[in-house]
C-alpha cells in the first residue's frame, strides 16, 4: 500500500503556475505555457495555426459531431473581429446538439446499452431516459461531481421538488444499466462485479474489477476493498429487466408522486380483478355447456366459450403487464448489511465480513457502523471529493482525449500502475485544479482547450519532426477519421436528411408478448434518421452500422474508440443502400441550388469539406460529368445519374471521412 | 486535351488505384508494416503444419455417449440408478432436481471404425469411416452448462466476460493470406447463442471481427455493385480516387489516408471475389454428390463445408460453420430422436470435407475442428426418460488433419461417460493446442487491453503435446 501510494495518480494534485515559455507571444490560454514549454525543451517548433476553415469544421465535429453549414463557414471566414473564433465556439457550446455529442462520449465510457445483455438480451425501454439524462446533463453544464452525485445515488439526494426527484432517480439508471447474464434473475455477483468494474474505470481510472478474486496485481487494491464496495451494491436493488424464466420486469422505480401511483393502481386492480372474474365467468359458463348433451347447437356453445375465454386471458394479460404509471430502470436502497469477502471471487466460498466503505488508497473511509441503507450517497461523495487525486483527473483527461485525438494519459480508463504515465504531468494537474476551481464545470474547460493556440494548431507537418514523431509534445493537430455516429450524423445532414428531434421511447413489443429465450432471444433494428446516439443498441448484437465503423462496446467501458480501416466499410460506401440514398437527396439538393455544373460543385465542396474547390477540382469534376455522361447515353441509361455518381465519389473521399 | 487523357487513364477501363499508394505504404519504413496493414500475413512464432481451420461448431450441445464415447457400462447399467452429485443438480430444470437418476443407454449402435478401429456410433456412419484421419478427444469439459455462456466459453474462453473469439485472435496473430477476403468468416444460417459475441473482436482491432455469412442470395453485405454496370463503377472509383490522391499528396501521404484508398481497392477485389468463393455452380456434378449438395441448393450444412473448402483454397485462415443457431438443434432435452435428421444434416457434408481436402492436397495443413459446447448427461431423471440433459464436465469434440494425429482417441471418461477419468482437456487446453498447430505460442499471443495483457487462454491452458501428430 505506502509503495503503492508513490505512483503519481494517487498523489494529491499539484498546484504549479504556467512555466516561462520562449516567445510569449505564442501563449492564448493557460494550456499553451505548458505545451510550448515542453516543445523549447526539447527543442520543437509548433507548426502554423490551421486555417479558419480547417477550424471550423474541426470545432463543430468536435463540439457537436456535425459539418459546419457553407453560410456558418463564410460568417466565420469574413469575421475579423479578434473574438470571432471564440463565438464559434460559444455559439456550438450553445447548441443543443452539444450534448448529443459530448452525452455519446460519457455513454462510450459507461457502456449504455437499450437492452440487458443477459442470454435474450431482454429489452430495456426506459433506458433511454438515462440516455437523455446524460444529454441534458451536458447541455445544462451540470457540474460534473454532482453529475456523479445523481448516477450513483441520486434517489438518496436531497431533492426541491417532485420532479427533480424523479430527474435524479433517473440518473441511476447508471447502475441500473449494468450487465445482466444468464437466464431467469442470473447470478447477481456478476452484476455487482459488472457495477464496480464499469465504476472504477469511469470515474477513478482503475481496475477495481481486478480485485475480485485476489489483491489487484499491480495496483494497491486489496480485496477487502473490493468487498468494501460490493457489500454497497449488495444493498441495492437493481431492477430485474425480464430474463428467461422470469420473463416480466420487476424493481422498476415509479418516478411519478405517490398519489399518482395510486391514483392509477386502484383503477387498474379493479379491471384486473374484473378481468380475471369474467374469465371465471367464461370458464363456468363453459362447464355448464359441457354438461347438457351433445348437439351441433352445444358445439357452437362450447366453441364460442372456448373463444371467449381465450379472449378475456389475453386482455387480461395485456392488462396485467401494462403499468398504468411512468416507470424508471433504476436502482433503490435496500437493506444495508455488509457482505463477506468471496475466497478466489467464488460466491460459495465466503471468507471475513468486510465493512463497507472506499478504497484504502483513496482515503478507506468506512461507513458508520449503524448505517441502515446502502451507502450509495456516501460513496458518490467519496467520488466527488474535490481531494480524490484520481476522479477530477479523470475527467480532465478525457475532455483532453476527445478534443486532442489522445489523452494527456493515453490510457484514459487505467490512471494504474499499468497504465501510461502523462505525457504533461503539470499540464494535467494545472487543468485538474482549474476544473476544481471553476466547480467542475465541463464547458468552461472546453473553452479553456479549444481557445489555446495547441488546439488551433495545422495538423499538416512540412517535415514530420524527428524530434516528436509522434506528436507526444502537440507540435500539431491529430489528424482524426470520423467516428461511426459522425459519419452516419454528417451524411444525414449535408442530403438534408437528419431528423434533428431528440430520441424517444424506441418501439420495443410491448411487455405482455414479451418470451426470449437464450434459444429465442430478442433482436431488432428500428430505421429511423434520429442522430445516431439515439439509435437502438443492443449488447448480444451490435447495430451494424455503427459495429462497422468501430461503434462502442456495449458490453463493457470504451474508453477509446480503436477507428478500423476495413473494405467492409467501402463496400458500404460503395453498394449500400443507404450511401446511395443519400448521395440521391444530397443531388436533389444540389440541383435544386443551381444548374450550372461548376456552381453546384463549388456549393458541394462547401458542404462536405467546407471549402471551395481548386480550379483543378472543378475542372477534375466537370470533365467528370461529361465523360460519363456520354459513357450513360452510349449505354442508353439516364444521363440524370452523372451527378449522383460524383456526390458518391465525394462522400467517399477520405477528406469528407477525415478531420484535419 | 493532355489533362483529359490524364483523366481518362485515372478513370478507365481497369481498376486505376495508382501504384502510388502502394509504394508509399510500403516507402514508409520508420512505421512498423504490421501495423499499418494489420491484415498483412504474419510469420507463426515457430514452424507449424497447419496453416488454417475450419471449425465445425455443432450447436446446443451434442451427446457424447451417443457419438464418439463409447461407454459398454452404461447399456449394461441402462436404467440402474445414479446419485447425482448436488453441485451437479443445478444443471437440470428446477423441477427436474430430484438426486436421484437413473443411466441411459446410447440409442444409437457403436462399431470399431476402419484401420484405427475407433468406437464411434452409428449416428455418424459417413464421419465414421473417416475414423483414420480422427483425434478424437474423449476428455474435454467446459466451466458452464448453460448454453450461451458455454457456446462464449467455446468460442473466447470465457463464460462471463466479452472477449475476442479465437478466430479474431488467429487473425490477429498470422493476418490473411487473401487481401480480398475477410481474414475469418462465419458461416450460420441463424443467430447462435449469445449472438454476435462469438465472432466479436471485441478489444482487438476490428479488421480482425469475422465476417458472418448467412446462406443465401447475398452472403456478403453490400457485395453486390448498386452501379450495375462495371465500366461506370470503374470509372466512379477511379475519380474517387484521384481525389484521395490528390487529398493524400496534400496531406503529407498520411498512411492512414493511404490505407482507406487502398481499401476501396481491396473492396473493388472482393465485388468480384467474394462471389466468386460463394459461387458453386463451377463445381462439378461428383463433387456436388461428395457433399450431397443438390445443384442450385444453398441449403443445409453441405453447402456450408463446400463453401468451407472453396474460403480455405482461396485463403481465408479462420473459417467457422455453425451447423444450426440457438433454436431447433442439438438440445435434446425431450428426446435423443431429434439428433437423427442434425446427424444426417451434417454427417456427409463432414465427411465430404475430409476427403475433398485430401484430395486436394489441403488436409494436411487445414485443422479441422469438431466442437459443441458441452456433452449431454449419461443418466436422466426416470427410466423411461427420451432425452438428455446438459453435461458441461466429460464430453466429446475432435480435430483432424493439420497436424493433429489421425485414428486417435486421447483422454477419457469414466464407465459411463459421467466425469473425466483421465486426461482432463479444459477449453483453455483446447485452444492452446489449436494455436500451437498453428505455430502460436498461446502465452505470446498477448495483447494489451485496459492495462493489461491479455491472450485466448487467460492465464491458463496447456498444450496437449499427445496428440501432435
Amino acid at each position: 500500500m505506502e509503495k503503492g501510494r508513490k505512483h503519481w495518480a494517487f498523489q494529491p494534485v499539484k498546484v504549479s503556475s504556467p512555466p516561462k515559455v520562449s516567445d510569449d507571444s505564442w501563449p492564448r490560454t493557460e494550456v499553451d505555457y505548458f505545451t510550448l514549454a515542453r516543445m523549447d525543451k526539447a527543442g520543437v517548433v509548433p507548426v502554423n495555426d490551421a486555417d479558419r476553415r480547417t477550424l471550423i469544421r474541426r470545432a463543430s465535429f468536435d463540439l457537436i459531431g456535425l459539418p459546419p453549414t457553407p453560410d456558418e463557414v463564410e460568417a466565420f471566414v469574413n469575421d475579423s473581429a479578434p473574438k470571432a473564433f471564440e463565438r464559434v465556439v460559444d455559439r456550438l457550446l450553445a447548441s443543443p446538439q452539444y450534448g448529443e455529442r459530448w452525452g455519446r462520449h460519457w455513454l462510450d465510457v459507461v457502456r449504455y446499452a437499450d437492452t440487458c445483455g443477459n442470454a435474450s438480451d431482454y429489452p430495456v425501454p426506459q433506458a433511454y431516459k438515462y440516455r437523455n439524462y446524460v444529454i441534458k446533463a451536458f447541455n445544462a453544464d451540470l457540474p460534473f461531481d454532482q453529475f456523479i452525485r445523481e448516477q450513483i445515488a441520486g434517489d438518496l439526494l436531497p431533492a426541491t421538488s417532485d420532479q427533480e426527484r424523479f430527474d435524479h432517480t433517473v440518473a441511476t439508471g447508471y447502475l441500473a444499466i449494468s450487465r445482466r447474464f444468464g437466464g431467469g434473475k442470473g447470478p447477481v455477483n456478476l452484476t455487482i462485479d459488472d457495477a464496480i468494474d464499469n465504476m472504477g474505470r469511469s470515474f477513478l481510472g482503475m481496475s477495481v474489477g481486478c480485485a475480485r478474486c485476489h489483491d489487484h496485481k499491480f495496483d494497491p487494491v486489496p480485496q477487502a476493498d473490493y468487498y468494501a464496495l460490493y457489500g454497497i451494491f449488495c444493498s441495492t436493488t437493481f431492477p430485474h429487466p425480464g430474463g428467461e424464466g422470469l420473463n416480466r420486469p420487476a424493481d422498476l422505480v415509479p418516478i411519478v408522486a405517490k398519489a399518482e401511483v395510486e391514483a392509477a393502481t386502484k383503477p387498474w386492480s379493479e379491471q384486473i380483478a374484473a378481468l380475471a372474474a369474467e374469465v371465471k365467468q367464461f370458464e363456468a359458463t363453459k362447464a355448464e355447456l359441457a354438461k347438457e348433451p351433445d348437439s351441433p347447437e352445444n358445439k357452437d356453445s362450447v366453441a364460442q366459450a372456448t373463444k371467449n375465454i381465450a379472449k378475456a386471458k389475453a386482455t387480461l394479460k395485456q392488462v396485467t403487464d401494462t403499468v398504468p404509471y411512468e416507470l424508471a430502470y433504476a436502482v433503490a436502497d435496500a437493506k444495508g448489511a455488509n457482505t463477506r469477502l468471496q475466497v478466489r471471487g467464488d460466491p460459495e466460498r465466503l471468507g471475513e465480513e468486510v465493512p463497507r466503505g472506499f478504497l484504502q488508497i483513496l482515503g478507506g473511509q468506512k461507513l458508520p457502523k449503524d448505517t441502515a441503507g446502502s451507502g450509495r450517497l456516501e460513496l458518490a461523495n467519496w467520488i466527488a471529493d474535490s481531494g480524490n487525486p484520481l476522479t477530477a483527473r479523470v475527467m480532465v483527461n478525457r475532455l483532453w482525449q476527445h478534443h486532442f485525438g489522445r489523452g494527456l494519459v493515453s490510457t484514459p480508463n487505467d490512471f494504474g500502475t499499468r497504465g501510461q504515465v502523462p505525457t504533461h504531468p503539470e499540464l494535467l494537474d494545472y487543468l485538474t485544479q482549474r476544473f476544481i476551481q471553476s466547480g467542475w464545470l465541463i464547458k468552461t474547460m472546453h473553452r479553456l482547450m479549444l481557445l489555446s493556440h495547441t488546439w488551433q494548431l495545422s495538423s499538416l507537418a512540412p517535415d514530420a519532426s524527428a524530434k516528436d514523431p509522434n506528436n507526444t509534445l502537440w507540435w500539431r493537430a491529430e489528424r482524426r477519421r470520423l467516428d461511426a455516429e459522425s459519419i452516419r450524423d454528417a451524411l444525414l445532414f449535408v442530403s438534408g436528411d437528419l431528423d434533428s428531434t431528440p430520441g424517444s421511447a424506441h418501439p420495443f413489443p410491448p411487455v405482455h408478448t414479451w418470451g426470449f429465450t437464450q434459444h429465442n432471444q430478442f433482436f431488432a433494428l428500428y430505421d429511423n434518421h434520429q442522430r445516431s446516439v439515439y439509435q437502438m443498441q443492443q449488447r448480444l448484437r451490435k447495430h451494424p452500422f455503427l459495429a462497422l465503423f468501430d461503434g462502442a462496446d456495449t458490453n463493457s467501458s470504451t474508453a477509446t474508440r480503436e477507428p478500423s480501416t476495413t473494405p467492409l466499410q467501402s463496400l458500404f460506401m460503395m453498394n449500400d443502400k443507404f450511401a446511395h440514398e443519400e448521395a440521391a437527396k444530397f443531388t436533389t439538393r444540389l440541383t435544386a441550388m443551381t444548374n450550372d455544373d461548376a456552381q453546384r460543385v463549388d456549393r458541394a465542396f462547401l458542404m462536405l469539406y467546407a471549402r471551395p474547390p481548386q480550379p483543378e477540382e472543378v475542372r477534375m469534376s466537370t470533365d467528370y460529368l461529361a465523360q460519363i455522361r456520354s459513357q450513360l447515353a452510349v449505354k442508353k441509361l439516364p444521363t440524370d445519374q452523372a451527378w449522383p455518381s460524383l456526390v458518391r465519389a465525394l462522400l467517399s473521399a477520405n477528406e469528407f471521412l477525415y478531420l484535419d | 486535351m493532355h489533362r483529359r487523357t490524364a483523366i481518362r487513364s485515372l478513370a478507365g477501363s481497369s481498376l486505376l488505384l495508382p501504384g502510388i499508394v502502394s509504394e508509399l505504404l510500403a516507402a514508409d519504413a520508420k512505421r512498423d508494416v504490421a501495423n499499418d496493414d494489420p491484415l498483412a500475413p504474419k510469420p507463426p512464432h515457430f514452424p507449424a503444419k497447419a496453416k488454417r481451420v475450419i471449425f465445425l461448431h455443432m450447436s446446443g450441445g451434442v451427446s457424447h455417449v451417443d457419438s464418439f464415447d463409447y461407454k459398454p457400462r452404461l447399456i449394461t447399467d441402462h436404467g440402474q440408478p445414479y446419485e447425482v452429485p448436488k453441485k451437479m443438480l443445478e444443471a437440470f430444470a428446477l423441477s427436474n432436481r430430484s438426486a436421484v437418476k437413473f443411466f441411459k443407454k446410447p440409442d444409437w449402435e457403436f462399431k470399431q471404425r476402419v484401420q484405427s478401429g475407433l468406437w464411434i456410433s452409428e449416428l455418424f456412419p459417413k464421419t465414421a469411416a473417416r475414423a483414420d484421419d480422427l483425434c478424437l478427444i474423449r476428455s474435454m469439459y467446459n466451466d458452464h452448462a448453460d448454453h450461451a455462456q458455454a457456446t462464449l466459453g467455446i468460442h473466447t474462453g470465457s463464460v462471463s466476460f466479452t472477449r475476442p473469439s479465437m478466430g479474431s485472435w488467429v487473425s490477429y496473430g498470422l493476418g490473411t493470406l487473401n487481401a480480398n477476403l475477410p481474414s475469418f468468416m462465419v458461416i450460420a444460417p441463424a443467430l447462435p447463442y449469445a449472438g454476435g459475441q462469438l465472432w466479436s473482436a471485441d478489444f482487438l482491432p476490428g479488421c480482425h471481427q469475422g465476417t458472418r455469412v448467412v446462406p443465401g442470395p447475398e452472403p456478403v453485405p453490400d457485395i453486390q455493385p448498386l452501379v450495375k454496370d462495371a465500366q461506370l463503377q470503374e470509372m466512379e472509383l477511379g475519380l474517387g480516387a484521384a481525389f484521395n490522391r490528390r487529398h493524400l499528396l496534400a496531406h503529407g501521404s498520411d498512411p492512414q489516408l493511404a490505407a482507406r484508398i487502398k481499401s476501396f481497392e481491396t473492396a473493388y477485389g472482393m465485388q468480384a471475389a467474394a462471389p466468386e468463393a460463394f459461387d458453386v455452380s463451377k463445381e462439378t456434378d461428383d463433387t456436388h454428390k461428395l457433399y450431397g449438395l443438390p445443384r442450385g441448393s444453398t441449403k443445409g450444412f453441405a453447402w456450408q463445408c463446400l463453401i468451407a473448402r472453396r474460403l480455405a483454397e482461396r485463403g481465408v485462415r479462420f473459417i467457422e460453420l455453425i451447423d444450426t443457431g440457438a433454436s431447433d438443434n442439438w438440445d435434446a432435452h425431450g428426446d435423443m430422436a431429434t439428433h437423427g435428421p442434425l446427424a444426417k444434416n451434417v454427417d456427409q457434408p463432414i465427411a465430404a470435407l475430409l476427403i475433398d481436402l485430401e484430395q486436394r492436397g489441403m488436409l494436411k495443413d487445414t485443422l479441422v475442428v469438431w466442437a459443441t459446447e458441452f456433452g449431454r448427461t449419461p443418466f436422466n431423471t426416470s427410466k423411461d426418460s427420451k432425452g438428455r440433459e446438459h453435461h458441461a464436465q466429460a464430453f466429446t469434440c475432435w480435430m483432424a488433419g493439420g497436424g493433429v494425429k489421425g485414428g486417435y482417441s486421447y483422454g477419457e471418461s469414466d464407465d459411463h461417460g459421467n466425469a473425466v477419468a483421465a486426461d482432463g482437456v479444459h477449453v483453455h487446453d483446447f485452444h492452446a493446442t489449436m494455436l500451437h498447430l498453428l505455430g502460436i505460442d498461446h502465452t505470446r499471443l498477448t495483447f494489451r487491453h485496459s492495462g493489461r495483457d491479455y491472450r485466448l487462454t487467460d492465464v491458463h491452458g496447456n498444450v496437449v503435446k499427445d496428440i501432435l501428430a
